[in-house]
């Protein structure tokens, strides 16, 4: 342990990208998303009446909601059937060999494999069996979106639920069957202690991310309705920059919803930690 | 017994999930006129590489690429690696407030801060230009590379470098022969999950460069569509091959330490 003095010294070029990036950059496009006339909040109102905005809020609360559940069940089922063969590291390399891979190049994986003149297409045109391959590309549900958010967030999610479940103390288990535990009650009170907020914070980095992620959905997606990024692109350059503020005040209204979210779940899990700790009724 | 053929089952579904459709790209690439409904490809073929390798466009911007890659994992390593020690070892004031402020850039849309930045940085003359792509590219890679470098940090005991100090070690010379050598498979996971992050960018190098710097993900979003699959299979594999590339690079500087190290 050091001085606080020489602590800020070590982290002041941090901080000072921080201050003149992050802070600096929020700053900007919120007073740039801002009237210059007597109604000041114009843009918003603007916004907020249009059902093009709503429409791409709905369309991208629903792909980053379905996508990092799935990962996360996915990669917490992987994790816990595998973990203790995650031990050597030829294991480890193949589940986070994807994490290597561009999300842009896992959308064309997707294609390749999921596109009505794709792979798997083509290998069930050679079965006998009739039906014609349902579009998964480029469709209005978004499928093609969240098969590449899955693909690419799995072995993230096993990547950070790893180490916790290494270090989970396994004689827990025994002592919960021996008291007649089974079955998800095991589950409940043994891992999801542990696993418990490190799933949290990672529901919350991954939701967070696809929320605002530009790069699959502008390959993948479709034009209405548009992901709310992809929007934003859009109206950033359209006629001339006229609506830059517009695109300005609906990225500032996912940020501010971002951060709501953040608030609200790392307090929570903080509650329910305390609470753990404590003991008491809440795990009876 | 049961559960030894789950493992084996599981794990070949670990292989053609993850590993068979990045070999299927390559395997794509090699091929000419591989298409619906084939199931497999009738002739082998180096078209698709020769058309990318003959391609001036695509040489430049695979230099830019690396080039912008590089520049920007030693930002990291030049801003993170004292952050990441101080909030490991340190005490500063406010450590969990710190904490939370370097989680922002992970919480917030990137694409929000870069917007707001656009006209900030026309301004300061470097939008349009590479190194403020480079500075952009900070912005999504430096609160994973702090998180990384202080879970290294987290697990070396402070007294190491108390104890080398006692033995009359300079700090410079205890963080380079005591701490550094310590943290090197953290550096090397930081490095290349820096490098990875960078080279997947394309909104921020879109909106930042202005269409003037273009890396390979420019390119890549016009090609994604095209008619020949080869090619752009071709161009994806170009992808997964950089990070190997930068490995190599990586693996030679850190071997090149330890000589250092060894000559002391």
């Amino acid at each position: 342990m050091f001085s606080s003095a020489r602590s800020f010294l070590l982290l002041a070029p941090l901080l000072l990208f921080m201050i003149l990036f992050v802070g600096q950059g929020l700053y900007r496009a919120f007073s740039e998303s801002l009237h210059a006339g007597d109604n000041f909040l114009e843009n918003y109102e603007q916004l907020f009446t249009q059902g093009t905005f709503w429409s791409s809020l709905q369309i991208s609360v629903y792909v980053a909601f379905v996508s990092t559940l799935l990962s996360l069940i996915i990669g917490l089922w992987i994790t816990r059937t595998l973990f203790r063969l995650f031990r050597t590291d030829q294991w480890k390399l193949a589940a986070w060999f994807p994490m290597l891979i561009p999300h842009f190049v896992a959308a064309y994986i997707i294609v390749l494999f999921f596109s009505p003149s794709g792979w798997f297409s083509a290998v069930l045109e050679s079965l006998p069996l009739a039906g014609t391959f349902p579009v998964l590309v480029n469709d209005p549900l978004y499928l093609g979106v969240i098969i590449t958010y899955i693909w690419k967030e799995v072995p993230f999610v096993v990547l950070m639920l790893l180490p916790v479940y290494q270090e989970i103390d396994w004689r827990m288990e025994e002592v919960g069957r021996s008291l007649g535990a089974k079955g998800f009650t095991l589950f409940r009170t043994v891992e999801w202690p542990w696993a418990g907020p490190v799933t949290a914070e990672v529901f919350l980095i991954l939701f967070v991310f696809i929320l605002g992620a530009f790069e699959v959905p502008a390959l993948l997606g479709v034009t209405y309705p548009a992901m709310v990024p992809v929007l934003a692109f859009e109206w950033f350059y359209q006629g001339g920059w006229s609506n830059r503020p517009l695109a300005q005040a609906m990225m500032i209204v996912l940020t501010f919803f971002s951060v709501l979210l953040s608030f609200c779940l790392l307090y929570a899990v903080q509650r329910s930690r305390r609470k753990w700790m404590k003991g008491g009724k809440s795990n009876a | 017994m049961r559960k030894k053929w789950t493992k084996i089952l599981l794990s070949s579904l670990l292989f053609f999930l993850f590993i068979f459709p990045v070999l299927f790209l390559f395997f794509k690439s090699i091929t000419f006129g591989w298409n619906w409904p084939d199931i497999l490809p009738h002739t082998l073929n180096l078209r698709a590489w020769t058309v990318i390798f003959n391609d001036p466009l695509i040489y430049r911007s695979l230099f830019t690429t690396v080039f912008i890659g590089v520049v920007v994992v030693i930002l990291n390593y030049l801003i993170a690696l004292p952050a990441a020690y101080a909030l490991s070892h340190g005490n500063p004031r406010g450590k969990t407030l710190i904490e939370t402020i370097l989680l922002l850039p992970i919480l917030v849309p990137v694409l929000a801060i870069a917007m707001g930045l656009h006209l900030v940085m026309i301004r300061l003359g470097i939008a349009d230009n590479t190194a403020g792509v480079i500075l952009i590219h900070l912005l999504p890679t430096l609160p994973y590379a702090v998180r990384v470098l202080k879970a290294g940090f987290d697990r070396i005991s402070p007294d190491w470098v108390k104890q080398s100090r006692t033995i009359g070690t300079s700090q410079a010379a205890a963080f380079f022969i005591v701490l550094l050598p310590m943290m090197l498979p953290s550096i090397r996971s930081a490095g290349i999950l820096v490098f990875v992050i960078s080279l997947s960018q394309y909104v921020l190098t879109a909106i930042i460069g202005g269409g003037q710097v273009t890396t390979l993900p420019l390119l890549y979003y016009p090609f994604f569509n095209s008619a020949n699959e080869a090619v752009v299979a071709g161009f994806s594999v170009l992808f997964a091959a950089l990070p190997i590339l930068f490995l190599i690079l990586m693996e030679s500087s850190i071997y090149l330490y330890k000589q250092w190290l060894h000559r002391l």
